[in-house]
C-alpha cells in the first residue's frame, strides 16, 4: 500500500511537533509603503496575432462553452453555500497528506473552498482554483491562493513536492483537457514526487442518486466544446434552454454509441426528489450519514453503466441566493431556474464521471510518471502517480 | 501573495519562451508574522529561484537579502540569514498590485492579495 512506501521515504525526515498555525499565524501585521517602479513594464504596441486556422485547431486550453456555463458560471454562483457543505476531510486524501514529508510544498490545483489547505500544518500550500469567489473564500481564511487554470497552470515546472486534484477532473468536458490538467500534475512536481487525483465513478454506490442526474450525450456535449459549433450562435448562447427543449427525447437504449435522438435535458427530467438534505448528502463525497442502497432495475443500471456524461443539480436556497446579482442574471438569462416548491434556484454542473479504468488509462498515457496506487472509495476513482526520479549516481 | 508563491509563478501565454520570473508592480505590500521554521526554509533554499527571489524582495520594499545566492553551508551557520530569507519569503505579502510578463509586458493583477492568472482566449 502506498502508505507503506511514503513512510518509508520519510526516513530522512523526523516529524516535529510544530505549531499548528505554523505558516499563517497573523500576531502581527503591518502595512508596509513601496515606492511604486519607475520601470515601463508595459508593451502598448499589441503583437499582430494571426486568427486561429480553423476551430478545430482551437487549443487544448481554451475552455469550452459547457465548463464556462456549467461549470465556472455555476461554482462562482453557489461559492459561499457550497464552501459551507463542503467540510469533511476525506480520510483517504488527508492520509496522503498527513504521510508526506515535513515542509513539503503541496499544490492544490482546483482546490474549491480549500478544504485541504493546511491539512498537514508541517507542511505549506498552494491552492488554486478558476473560480475566484471560491478563492477569495480560501483566502479569507489566511491561506496562500491563486486564480488559475488547472489544465494550464501558471507554475514553472517542478517546484512542488507533491500535488492533489481532488474531484477536479471530472468537471473537463473533453479526454484530451482531461488527459492535460493530469500531464500539468505531473509537470509541477519534483522528480519523485506523488500526485492524488480523485474524480467521480460512474459505479455510484448509492445508485438512486442517478435519478437526480440528467444524462447527457456524448455527442451533444461535442456540439457544446468548439467555438464553430452551432450551439455558439446568440440566440442560443442567451437562452440555454431554449435549443433543449426542441431536441426529441432519447429511445432507452442500452447501445453505447449511435445514439440517433439526443436527450432531452432540462430540469422537468429530473424526478422531484424528497429532502434537501438527502440531495446535499448526495452531492459531498463522504455522505454524513450511512445510507442503504436503493435496488435499481437491470435495464435502467445497463444505461446507467454506459453513461458518462450528466449534469447534477445544485438547490441554492432562496435565502442564499442573491437577491441582485449572480443567481438573478442565472435565472434571466435560462442558466438557472426556480423551485418554489423547494426554495432554491436550481443550477446545473457539468460532469464526466469516470468508469473503472479510464483514470488509470488516462494517467497511463502520461509519460514520465507511474500509478503507485488506485483505488476505489465512496464513489470516487482514485490514483496516486509518482513522477520519474531523476537518476541519480 | 507571498515571495514563495511568486519564485514559482510563470506567465503561460502561448508561445512565451521566458515567463519567469515576473516583475512586481507593487502598489501595496504588508507583512504578516510567521513561525521561524528552519528546517522549512532549508528545504525550500533548493528550490528558490534566487535572482527572482531578490528582485521580487526589492520591488516589495526589502532589500536585505544577498544579491548572489550563497553558498548552502550558510544554511546551519548563519542565523540571521535564515531569518532574512525567512522575512523575505513567508513574511511579506503582496496585496495589491501586478505580476508582469517579463517577455510580452501583460499584467496579471493583485487584488487583496489574490494573483489572477487566468489568460484572455487569444492568449491560450
Amino acid at each position: 500500500m502506498i502508505l507503506d512506501v511514503l513512510r518509508s521515504i520519510r526516513t530522512c525526515y523526523r516529524r516535529r511537533n510544530l505549531p499548528s498555525c505554523g505558516f499563517y499565524s497573523t500576531s502581527k501585521m503591518r502595512e508596509v509603503k513601496v515606492k511604486a517602479s519607475s520601470r515601463e513594464f508595459i508593451n502598448e504596441e499589441e503583437e499582430e496575432e494571426e486568427n486561429e486556422i480553423s476551430s478545430s485547431l482551437s487549443s487544448v486550453k481554451s475552455t469550452p462553452e459547457i465548463e464556462k456555463k456549467y461549470v465556472h458560471r455555476v461554482y462562482d454562483a453557489i461559492a459561499p453555500h457550497f464552501s459551507s457543505t463542503r467540510f469533511a476531510k476525506w480520510p483517504k486524501v488527508a492520509a496522503f497528506l498527513e504521510s508526506l514529508p515535513c515542509g513539503s510544498v503541496i499544490l492544490d490545483a482546483g482546490c474549491g473552498n480549500g478544504k485541504y489547505l493546511g491539512l498537514n500544518p508541517s507542511c505549506f500550500f498552494i491552492g488554486c482554483d478558476i473560480s475566484h469567489p471560491l478563492i477569495k473564500i480560501c483566502s479569507d481564511k489566511g491561506q496562500e491562493v491563486l486564480v488559475a487554470d488547472a489544465v494550464n497552470l501558471p507554475y514553472r515546472e517542478e517546484f512542488g513536492d507533491a500535488a492533489i486534484s481532488i474531484a477536479v477532473l471530472h468537471h473537463l468536458s473533453t479526454e484530451n483537457r482531461r488527459k492535460k490538467a493530469i500531464e500539468e500534475l505531473v509537470r509541477v512536481v519534483k522528480p519523485g514526487g506523488f500526485v492524488l487525483i480523485t474524480v467521480w465513478a460512474v459505479e455510484q454506490e448509492d445508485t438512486s442518486l442517478l435519478n437526480k442526474w440528467t444524462p447527457l450525450s456524448p455527442k451533444y456535449v461535442e456540439e457544446w466544446v468548439g467555438p464553430g459549433s452551432p450551439m455558439n450562435s446568440p440566440r442560443v448562447r442567451n437562452n440555454p434552454f431554449f435549443s433543449l427543449e426542441s431536441i426529441p427525447e432519447t429511445e432507452v437504449s442500452t447501445k453505447e454509441h449511435k445514439v440517433e435522438n439526443i436527450p432531452c435535458f432540462g430540469l422537468e427530467s429530473i424526478p422531484e426528489s424528497e429532502e434537501s438534505t438527502r440531495e446535499q448528502k448526495a452531492e459531498s463525497i463522504i455522505p454524513e450519514s450511512k445510507e442503504s442502497t436503493i435496488p435499481v432495475e437491470g435495464t435502467l443500471e445497463t444505461l446507467k453503466k454506459n453513461q458518462q456524461e450528466y449534469f447534477v443539480p445544485w438547490h441554492l436556497p432562496y435565502h442564499r441566493a442573491e437577491v441582485s446579482g449572480a443567481s438573478a442574471s442565472a435565472l434571466a438569462s435560462g442558466l438557472a431556474k426556480k423551485d418554489d416548491r423547494k426554495g432554491a434556484v436550481v443550477y446545473n454542473r457539468y460532469y464526466h464521471v469516470f468508469s473503472e479504468g479510464e483514470l488509470e488509462r488516462l494517467a497511463s498515457g502520461v509519460g514520465n510518471a507511474m500509478i503507485v496506487d488506485r483505488f476505489y472509495d465512496k464513489s470516487n476513482w482514485c490514483i496516486v502517480l509518482q513522477k520519474a526520479a531523476l537518476n541519480q549516481d | 501573495m507571498r515571495l514563495i508563491t511568486h519564485n514559482m509563478l510563470s506567465c503561460n501565454i502561448k508561445g512565451v519562451a521566458n515567463g519567469f520570473p515576473l516583475l512586481i508592480e507593487a502598489g501595496k505590500v504588508i507583512e504578516k508574522e510567521v513561525d521561524f521554521n528552519p528546517d522549512f526554509l532549508r528545504h525550500m533554499f533548493a528550490k528558490i529561484e534566487w535572482k527572482a527571489l531578490v528582485e521580487g524582495a526589492r520591488s516589495m520594499g526589502y532589500a536585505e537579502l544577498p544579491e548572489d545566492s550563497p553558498d548552502a553551508t550558510v544554511l546551519d551557520s548563519d542565523e540571521s540569514f535564515l531569518k532574512k530569507l525567512h522575512h523575505a519569503l513567508l513574511e511579506l505579502h503582496l496585496e495589491e498590485g501586478a505580476l508582469v510578463c517579463p517577455e510580452t509586458g501583460r499584467k496579471f493583477p493583485v487584488n487583496k492579495g489574490i494573483p489572477n492568472m487566468l489568460l484572455h482566449e487569444d492568449e491560450v
